[in-house]
């Protein structure tokens, strides 16, 4: 963590403040940065709707997103690797997934309610549907970039399919599946507070808390559980990434 | 000089003429039978006949957002519940007024045909969904449970949208639900669900829907929106005297069988006239749940209600 | 062992309404056990081709190809190929990489730890084991290529341009290197080049291609003592010759 990534944060909120306290902003539009940390405050210790606390709505969610995102992952990681080596399987599947993948998560919301009921199931449905694409297709073009000599020089040492699979394709695909996976989580991440309007039976998650925020009409809590769900988007990412240069050392 | 003043008066001429000619922007929630009075006024042309343009801005699935559309300053006036109004309000995010009651009672709670839970302590550990927190209905539903011993935090309280409530109680997914007429009536309708509660039995005459107004758009057209309550009263009139027309308007603006409004409507007491009591109680409940902070309950609601409007109406 | 051409003659087939592309054209002869033979032919004449039909990767339109007197069945065991790219597995350090081969045939970890180790001291990368090709030059690169394909103790070894594309320091440097294993081992040796001066230094035997469709135009014996002298008067003698007949196919 450099001093620079800090410096134009730090900037805008000072700013920021200075219009606030200045009324140039007005307060119920957009609080100001001090009152969104005393919103952040009473997230943690009254907590939004009363007696339900910021720790507890972000293990919820934490939860709906990791049980989506591995069920995707799951899936998406092993069909790629099969449809990126099998040229018949990935022409004879591709128009099918092509079809369903421009339909944003969002849009799948009644249907999942409908096959799912409301609570987590449905939830972690929409944010399957959000991590499963930008997976899969990372996967297969991982394998599709394995340049061809390494799959000759693999024939040359006798290997047979199931050795090219498992000691080519797979760890050749490794750094693209990374970028998927990133990528997924993302956007599983960003899915989260819609996901959450599906309807939140266990009366917990960051989306839920949002929203309910908003209609006790607190803008300050608002905007503080938006930037916690925004810090939380990046520990992932930056988790992700360390994890990915840990295992990948030959790039 | 002629150069400049013809083109500087007829400037002012359209400016005057637009700013007067500007629509009263109204919003008003979603199939909800409190509102009926708007919905007469609209059919009708009361407002026309009043002078006063209005543009529906905004129809809106529950309180609170609508509350934020006049935060956003897109609104001039709207039928909404007095808990979301009195949240919005004391919470600093819109600054309105309440010039009218719309309606008292209207809701209730119900439950399945035929299922588990028959009374209201039955309730504990199930699930039962509000539109909304700090909704009429919200309250209305803590109250009831309070009456009947039960603490508000043993049962599962879900936030779901009134047209979605039904089908999630018809496939068990929920247990119960309280919403504004005439859900509750379509759910018996279809032989769905019963009423558990009527929000008479809960708090009798307890105040719903109001009409408020932004405070900026009061300060710059007052006779417009002396008009407009004037509007209002005649459309509850009507109501009253023209019970088949009203129900009419109704099923028009519901989309609902007339089997259903009909019944809806026999659970809401239309009136324009404000109850102050009422609101004290919502302020002083509202604070308990720590939705609001209010230091002076009494020059809150003075603020806040604005009686005077509708008492000079009738006193003609 | 020893390989016998009979009438390899090879076509790709033209896309839509073109010709087909005539590489090979009756190519007939013997490479005995034993022996460091080259293959030298202007750019494009198809050497390349007939290496990859004799590894098995292209099959021959015409003709056969006979392994110590016997059909070379495709994908034979006994071929190994090492290629002008190197083609090592990016993912894989050095000893990895050595024993790609032993663990595709199932070898146990234990056994092909040590028989790598062997071929990692051989080919002169100690210290280099546990490093990934991006982290080796490209000499090092290349002996990891040729010890990959040496440890499978093949019957006969195809070499398709392996010091093309590196320094001419770097290149003589691994001649030599190469000579001294070879001299040790006296693996059949099919080296494909377009340098003659490289192939003087190196063969017993230059075989001389035309230009494409190839045909065999002439073949030299190459009977000097090694270590050879680069720029003494043998080798610049045979040189000549060669290059006299190159320059009469690349006209």
């Amino acid at each position: 963590m450099k001093k620079e990534h800090f410096l134009l944060p730090l900037l805008v909120i000072l700013i920021w403040q200075g219009f606030s306290s200045l009324q140039v902003i007005p307060s119920y539009k957009l609080p100001s940065p001090l009152e969104i940390i005393l919103g952040f405050k009473d997230l943690l210790i009254i907590g939004v709707p009363p007696g339900n606390l910021l720790h507890n709505h972000m293990l919820y969610s934490l939860y709906r997103v990791f049980l989506g995102y591995a069920i995707a992952a799951l899936l998406a990681i092993p069909l790629g690797l099969l449809m990126g080596w099998s040229p018949v399987l990935l022409r004879t599947t591709r128009s099918l997934f092509e079809v369903v993948r421009p339909i944003p998560p969002l849009a799948w919301i009644p249907i999942a309610i409908l096959w799912f009921g409301i609570g987590i199931k449905s939830a972690a449905f929409i944010i399957f549907l959000g991590a499963f694409f930008p997976i899969l297709l990372n996967t297969i073009s991982g394998v599709l970039s394995i340049q061809p000599i390494l799959v000759e020089a693999a024939r040359t040492l006798h290997a047979k399919e199931k050795d090219i699979f498992l000691k080519v394709l797979l760890p050749g695909a490794v750094p693209s599946i990374f970028v998927g996976m990133r990528i997924g989580i993302g956007i599983g991440w960003m899915t989260l507070v819609a996901a959450e309007f599906t309807g939140v039976k266990e009366g917990y998650g960051l989306g839920y808390m949002i929203m309910t925020a908003r209609d006790i009409q607190r803008p300050d809590e608002i905007l503080a559980g938006m930037l916690v769900i925004g810090v939380i988007g990046l520990l992932i990412d930056i988790g992700l990434r360390t994890a990915e240069s840990k295992t990948i050392k030959w790039q | 000089m002629k150069k400049i003043i013809l083109p500087f008066l007829v400037s002012l001429l359209i400016f005057v003429t637009a700013a007067h000619g500007q629509p009263v922007r109204i919003a008003y929630l979603q199939s909800d039978i409190h509102q009926l009075p708007c919905w007469v006024a609209l059919e009708k042309g009361f407002f026309e006949k009043e002078g006063v343009k209005v543009e529906v801005a905004g129809i809106f699935k529950a309180g609170p957002e609508l509350m934020s559309a006049f935060a956003a300053g897109a609104l001039d006036v709207g039928y909404v519940g007095v808990a979301p109004a009195t949240t919005a309000v004391a919470n600093k995010t819109a600054k309105v007024v309440v010039l009218a009651q719309v309606n008292t009672e209207g809701s209730a709670i119900v439950v399945k045909k035929d299922g588990k839970v028959q009374s209201i302590p039955e309730l504990v550990g199930k699930v039962a969904v509000v539109p909304g927190h700090a909704t009429v209905q919200d309250s209305l539903f803590r109250k009831a449970l309070l009456k009947f011993k039960t603490q508000p935090d043993q049962v599962k309280i879900m936030v779901l949208k009134p047209p979605e409530m039904i089908g999630a109680l018809r496939t068990d997914q929920i247990d119960a639900f309280i919403a504004w007429e005439p859900y509750p009536a379509k759910a018996v309708t279809t032989g769905v669900g019963r009423v558990l509660a009527t929000s008479r039995d809960i708090w009798k005459d307890h105040p719903c829907c109001v009409l408020a107004a932004d405070e900026r758009f009061l300060g710059a057209h007052l006779e417009k929106a002396k008009a407009f309550v004037r509007s209002h009263v005649k459309a509850v009139d009507l109501i009253c005297q023209h019970r088949e027309e009203a129900i009419k308007v109704g099923v028009k603006y519901t989309g609902m069988d007339e089997a259903s409004v009909r019944l809806a409507m026999e659970n809401v007491n239309y009136t324009p006239i404000l109850s102050v009591e009422g609101e004290k109680e919502y302020v002083e409940f509202l604070t308990k749940l720590k939705y609001i902070k209010v230091e002076d309950v009494q020059i809150f609601v003075d603020r806040f209600m604005r009686p005077e409007f509708v008492k000079e109406i009738i006193k003609r | 062992m020893s390989l016998d051409f009979l009438d390899l003659s090879k076509t790709f087939p033209g896309r839509g309404l073109e010709d087909g592309v005539h590489v090979l054209d009756q190519i007939s002869c013997q490479i005995e056990d034993g022996r460091f033979v080259s293959i030298v032919g202007p750019s494009g004449c198809g050497k390349t081709t007939l290496l990859r039909i004799i590894a098995g990767l292209e099959k021959a339109s015409t003709g056969r190809v006979l392994l110590d007197g016997a059909e070379l069945l495709q994908g034979s065991e006994a071929i190994g190929l090492v290629f002008q790219e190197y083609a090592l597995f990016p993912w894989r350090t050095t000893l990895q990489n050595i024993e790609m081969g032993p663990e595709i045939r199932g070898m146990d970890k234990e056994k092909r730890r040590t028989k790598a180790m062997e071929y990692v001291t051989m080919f002169d990368l100690t210290g280099f084991e546990h490093r990934y090709p991006r982290e080796l030059s490209g000499g090092m690169k290349q002996r990891v290529a040729i010890a990959r394909t040496l440890i499978m103790n093949p019957g006969v070894v195809l070499m398709d341009e392996p010091f093309g594309s590196l320094d001419s320091q770097t290149r003589n440097g691994l001649q030599e290197f190469l000579l001294g294993i070879w001299g040790r081992r006296r693996d059949t040796i099919l080296f494909v080049t377009h340098n003659v001066d490289e192939a003087v230094f190196l063969s017993d035997q230059i075989i001389v291609l035309s230009k494409r469709p190839a045909r065999i135009v002439k073949t030299f014996e190459v009977g000097l003592q090694r270590p050879r002298d680069r720029t003494g008067y043998e080798c610049n003698e045979i040189r000549r010759e060669v290059l006299k007949v190159l320059s009469e196919e690349t006209k």
